[in-house]
């Protein structure tokens, strides 16, 4: 029993990194329509974001908490302003390839300078060790990133739902052209909203740091992960790609632990018969036209 | 206060408007009616300013807005009420309310709102669409009465609701029209557009073919009626 | 001068330079046999992906150290006078392993193929190298099979092998009172290898190994595994994972608490890459086995100082592995006169060779396996370490005899 426990809070671990990510992601394809390839690489910048502080500044994971996600959103909005905007208006399709080059620029890049064989991360002191919940002994770092994750959702859930910047998002997500007619400058929210998914890319990167090898290739194999995550709850859905995050985490465990040598085909198993049995996701609604 | 000269209007290769020039004064209410596919809508769009392939020129409170994008047409004061409504699922009614600026000082307070419109109150924490189709169309009317817009351009408002509920809304109409705002009211049920408008204009393939003032309109009922297919 | 003389001179020196051109020996051909009258050595190996650290373009750049060498050494007196060093990425992929290969030794000219990481594509290329009749000196790939079951008269093993890396750590750690094992590995060749050497290994020396768990390769979270593979209580839990993978699962373990309940972490394959993209302070006290250590005696170390002023880093043994197998073809192919592979296989064969990177080396002629000495090592803890890549401490040298499987067992008829 333990040991399933054991499973499902690795399970939820893992799956955070894709809650966050797939976050970021749904938001820019709610407001921009634009499906952002480098998410992946904007994950493997947050982490590589956090080595590099912690190399050249000495500076912790508490401070990379913060201070990355704010350089990954300067980021966003550079990468925004000077390659994104100018497909906006194109099929999606272009900011798709755009958005895969863009990522094989920015692995390239980190290649050249730090390698291939990763960058070295220590934990803070008091995330280290382990808590013991009534028998199930658990990493605290695992906790952490769980705890830490919900709350940031939650969060990011509240802005959505209860401030000014939230209500003018889900319009524009929903219905972008009657949000115009409105009176609402919806062009004006591209560039932070744009930022703000890259910073929860790095962030998610950030948390992954001390958990994973930090090479210039960790976010190849978890874009394509993302994707799955993001059909799986529904393209446009932003509580779906948060649930569907977890969701894929889980399974992933699950499958690693009882089903090894599918492990890594369950997820597209899962993300197929959504396709099959429904479509725009679990939590996705049919193509709202303005 | 809103003056259209000569308006023309592309879908790629086919023009759908051919010069069209209509005008709504301080506190007018303007009919304009013709069958479907004449090319009401595509005005309304190029009116707000969704539709960019024109020629000609719209000008609104003397200044010429041809090339304005939308929102700013918006915040000057033009206030669109969509023909299917435009009610956002993922926004509350009360979001749906507040969601556009205020763009005069002859906004509606929400309280003057609640007060003219008590299903909306009471449904206020609902998501948009789970009101009826009369219920969203109140919620359209109420949001645009809620920014203050000086010029209302309606659509269609009185499709498929209930007697009762187009009569509700003649009355908005005319207490609107009463405080100063113009109106410019899409209508194919002509005998609503009677009740309320002061000058009509006839749509047909691109064109207007026929200006009317109310009187004129009532008389010809029967034999626009007829024309109009209906 | 008459046209007829004329006519004759020309047909003669015509006939000279169309000989000389045949022949294609220049100054120092001595008549020798060159195809394309050069020599070209082909590094085949990961110059973008997980294997770029260890191996990679340095491994290259290593091969030309050992060209430049072997011509300051015989100058003029070289059998051949131009030797082309030319290098392709298989991305650690059998299919295009086997693609490369193919057109290196068809189209390329190559005489041999260096270096190829990666089991599968080794195998994949060993194939090749049989049926194009070339040399294929494999110096990163471990499986046991290139000399055993797959072997061919083309293929040597240079460096290593799963055997040795078994005997070495699993053996040792066995013998030191790790007797419950439970071994986690990556599935494909090379992982299947290791855990089949290990899992031998540990049993013969007195263990039990409890059970085997296969793991995607490649593969980013391990947490599950490790839960599975600490969950039967065992003394050590092998990993026969490498390069990405270990320092994943490294880091993972040393989160999980499994090393707080007395469960030790031996690790297959270690390079010191690895060691010095984790940090030491996580490696600390770990035990493997490596086929050499740039800091191991003073002729190893002035060869990693030329290396580190060529890269800006330190060797690993695989990049060692090609400069010594680079070197050596070279002087077999000095000794035979010739390119032709059946002549250097005959004078490879039986050779006894010290080198850089071997010690008390020789070329099997039973089965084309290289032993040679391998070390027993220890990873420092941070305090002991006195200058940039000094991680490792030799704890045991393990004689080539006992490093290596005897000949006779190797399961190896060369043909």
């Amino acid at each position: 029993m333990s040991a399933v426990l054991q499973y499902a809070v690795q399970g939820l671990a893992a799956g955070s990194f894709y809650a966050l990510a797939a976050l970021g992601l749904a938001i820019i394809f709610g407001v921009l329509g634009v499906v952002n390839f480098a998410h992946g690489a904007f994950y493997m910048l947050g982490a590589v974001g956090a080595a590099v502080l912690l190399d050249t500044l000495g500076l912790s994971l508490w401070w990379a908490l913060l201070a990355v996600p704010v350089l990954m959103f300067g980021f966003g909005v550079v990468v925004e302003r000077l390659l994104v905007q100018w497909l906006l208006r194109l099929d999606p399709l272009y900011n798709f390839l755009l958005t895969f080059g863009l990522t094989l620029v920015l692995v390239e890049l980190v290649k050249q300078k730090y390698g291939v064989s990763g960058l070295p991360y220590r934990l803070p002191g008091a995330l280290q060790g382990r808590v013991d919940l009534g028998g199930v002994v658990l990493p605290r770092y695992q906790l952490f990133v769980l705890l830490a994750s919900v709350a940031i959702c939650v969060l990011v859930w509240l802005v959505m739902t209860r401030s000014r910047v939230g209500m003018i998002v889900r319009a524009a997500t929903e219905k972008p052209e009657l949000a115009r007619a409105l009176g609402i400058n919806v062009g004006r929210w591209v560039t932070p909203v744009f930022g703000f998914g890259v910073a929860l890319a790095g962030l998610a990167g950030v948390l992954a740091a001390p958990f994973r090898a930090i090479t210039a290739d960790m976010g190849n194999n978890f874009a394509i992960i993302l994707f799955a995550v993001v059909v799986i709850g529904g393209l446009g859905s932003i509580v779906g790609a948060v649930i569907a995050g977890f969701l894929v985490g889980l399974v992933e465990a699950f499958g690693q632990a009882y089903a090894p040598t599918f492990a890594q085909i369950l997820i597209f198993v899962l993300m197929a018969l959504i396709i099959l049995v429904r479509p725009a996701g679990l939590f996705g609604r049919k193509e709202a036209t303005a | 206060m809103l003056e259209v000269t000569g308006l023309e209007a592309w879908y790629g290769q086919a023009q759908a408007l051919h010069g069209v020039s209509v005008r709504v004064g301080e506190g007018e209410v303007v009919s304009l009616a013709g069958r479907n596919g004449a090319g009401k809508t595509t005005l309304v769009r190029c009116l707000i300013g969704l539709h960019r392939q024109v020629r000609g020129t719209v000008r609104f409170l003397d200044r010429d807005v041809t090339r304005t994008p939308a929102h700013q047409r918006a915040r000057a004061g033009m206030g669109w009420v969509q023909d299917d409504r435009g009610i956002y699922a993922s926004l509350t009614v009360e979001e749906n309310l507040l969601l556009p600026p205020r763009v005069s000082d002859r906004a509606w307070t929400m309280e003057r709102v609640y007060e003219a419109f008590p299903v909306l109150a009471i449904r206020r924490r609902a998501p948009g669409t789970t009101l009826s189709g009369g219920e969203q169309q109140m919620l359209a009317i109420a949001r645009a009465l809620r920014t203050g817009a000086r010029l209302l351009l309606m659509d269609e408002p009185s499709e498929g609701l209930a007697p009762v509920v187009v009569a509700r809304i003649g009355e908005i109409i005319r207490e609107v029209k009463a405080a100063g705002a113009g109106v410019l009211l899409i209508e194919q049920n002509v005998k609503f557009a009677a009740t309320v408008a002061d000058r009509h204009y006839l749509l047909s393939q691109g064109r207007i073919v026929e200006t009317l003032d109310n009187s004129e309109f009532r008389r010809r009922e029967g034999e626009l009626l007829k024309h109009l297919g209906i | 001068m008459t046209s007829k003389r004329m006519w004759a001179g020309a047909s003669a020196m015509s006939a000279v330079l169309l000989l000389g051109a045949c022949g294609g020996g220049g100054p120092g051909g001595s008549g020798g046999d060159f195809s394309g009258g050069k020599l070209v050595l082909a590094v085949l190996n990961d110059q973008s992906g997980v294997y770029k650290d260890a191996s990679g373009p340095n491994s290259v750049k290593a091969v030309k150290m050992a060209v430049a060498d072997f011509q300051k050494k015989y100058g003029d007196k070289a059998v051949v006078d131009k030797i082309e060093v030319t290098s392709t990425d298989h991305q650690n992929k059998p299919d295009i392993a086997n693609t490369k290969a193919s057109e290196l030794y068809e189209r390329r000219g190559a005489d041999v193929i260096l270096d190829v990481p990666t089991s599968s594509a080794a195998l994949a290329v060993a194939n090749q190298a049989k049926k194009n009749k070339k040399l294929f000196l494999d110096v990163s790939a471990a499986t046991t099979a290139l000399t055993g079951a797959q072997c061919n008269k083309y293929t040597f093993q240079w460096a290593y092998n799963t055997y040795m890396l078994a005997n070495g750590t699993g053996t040792t750690v066995t013998e030191k009172g790790g007797k419950k094992w439970n071994i986690i590995y990556p599935d494909y060749e090379f992982g299947q290898n290791m855990s089949k050497s290990f899992s031998d290994a540990v049993t013969k020396a007195g263990g039990t190994v409890q059970g085997t768990i296969p793991t995607p390769f490649p593969n980013e979270n391990f947490a599950t595994f490790l839960t599975k593979a600490g969950s039967t209580d065992p003394d050590v839990i092998g990993t026969m994972q490498a390069g990405g993978d270990l320092i994943n699962l490294v880091k993972q373990f040393n989160e999980s608490g499994l090393k707080e309940k007395g469960i030790e972490l031996a690790v297959g394959l270690m390079l010191i890459t690895d060691i010095h993209s984790l940090g030491v302070d996580q490696f600390a006290d770990t035990m493997f086995t490596d086929a050499w250590y740039w800091n191991m005696d003073p002729e190893a170390r002035a060869w990693a100082d030329r290396f580190l002023a060529e890269t800006g880093t330190r060797p690993t043994f695989e990049h060692a592995g090609n400069y010594s197998a680079a070197l050596q073809y070279l002087e077999a192919v000095q000794e035979a006169g010739t390119d032709d592979a059946d002549a250097v296989v005959a004078k490879l064969e039986g050779k006894k060779i010290n080198d850089v990177f071997l010690r008390n080396g020789e070329v099997r002629a039973k089965d084309h396996s290289v032993v040679h000495d391998a070390y027993l090592v220890r990873v420092k803890k941070p305090s002991e370490v006195k200058e940039d890549w000094d991680y490792e401490e030799i704890v045991a040298t393990i004689p080539a005899a006992k490093a290596f499987a005897p000949a006779e067992a190797s399961g190896c008829t060369l043909s």
